[in-house]
């Protein structure tokens, strides 16, 4: 019994131990440090629009990786893609975004110059579809 | 031995306590009392529920009721209202604010102009649809598809007449 109590007693102050060392040092929770665009490299995000300018939802999009490798994905309703980096040492250049959906072709895909270099900032690729 | 070793983790407890409530007086979680004053900056949340989501449910009040040159008015407020938003915040999580703004609500927000002018309760209600779709699909582009809006079903301003005074 003595001895349930002093491990349960030990384990309180470790418990608190750690905690309060967490805080103090400005440590959050989780989820806070898990941010990491620093190491994955910017991650890819754009509209797709038909030729009027107007987006269109659920239209495939692919970004791929000079000969190596292709991420597919869809647009939300908004219009939108977003896909994660390709790891730091990717350079953006050598990534190609195409976009495809039934009944239109592939109009053009212009890349958005951004001034900033923070790489929590996408590289934004605009898709463009015309009906067919 | 283990009991050693508990008081020695009790100990670095302690100290832990003790450093951590150490910090200055003034100084809170909440800021510093004696700190000058700091421009108020609000951020997306405070923006949305300062500008976007009051003025959303008074334009909805102001068509429901048809009183016109209210909802004409309301229209006007909230749509100055994402124009602030997204030049205070232009990117938001690295995203660009004003593009998913207008690719969220800018042909809603068109759809009602014209049916404000039109007097259209019908075509009012559909567009005023689109917006609030609007909203939540931006909200979920932006992972926060939690936050859901929808048309409301009461007045939160109880101080304000959304009716036509004739």
């Amino acid at each position: 019994m003595k001895f349930a109590m002093r491990l349960t007693a030990t384990a309180a102050a470790m418990v608190l131990a750690c905690g309060l060392s967490a805080a103090w040092a400005g440590g959050a929770g989780f989820g806070e440090d898990d941010d990491d665009s620093d190491e994955a490299g910017p991650s890819y995000f754009g509209f797709v629009r038909d030729s009027s300018g107007a987006t269109v939802p659920n239209a495939k999009v692919t970004v791929s990786l000079k000969n190596r490798i292709s991420i597919v994905t869809r647009t939300d309703a908004l219009g939108t893609y977003k896909v994660p980096g390709f790891g730091r040492e990717t350079d953006p250049k050598d990534i190609e975004v195409s976009c495809d959906k039934e009944g239109y072709k592939q109009l053009r895909v212009v890349r958005r110059s951004s001034p900033s270099t923070d790489p929590k900032i996408p590289v934004e690729t605009e898709c463009t579809l015309q009906r067919i | 031995m283990s009991k050693i070793v508990s008081s020695l983790i009790a100990f670095a407890a302690f100290i832990t306590v003790a450093a951590w409530s150490g910090r200055s007086v003034a100084q809170t979680q909440f800021g510093d009392a004696d700190a000058q004053p700091a421009p108020f900056n609000p951020q997306m949340a405070a923006l949305m529920s300062m500008l976007i989501q009051p003025r959303h449910a008074k334009l909805a009040l102001a068509g429901h009721a048809e009183n016109w040159p209210l909802a004409s008015y309301a229209l006007k407020e909230l749509r100055q209202g994402f124009v602030v938003a997204a030049r205070a915040v232009p990117r938001w999580k690295g995203l660009p604010v004003p593009d998913l703004f207008d690719a969220a609500v800018d042909q809603p927000l068109k759809l009602i102009e014209a049916a404000v002018k039109l007097q259209y309760k019908r075509q009012f209600d559909e567009a005023f649809g689109r917006l609030t779709e609007g909203c939540n699909a931006c909200h979920a582009t932006t992972d926060h598809a939690f936050v859901v809006i929808k048309v409301p079903s009461a007045s939160a301003f109880p101080n304000q007449d959304f009716e036509t005074k004739r």
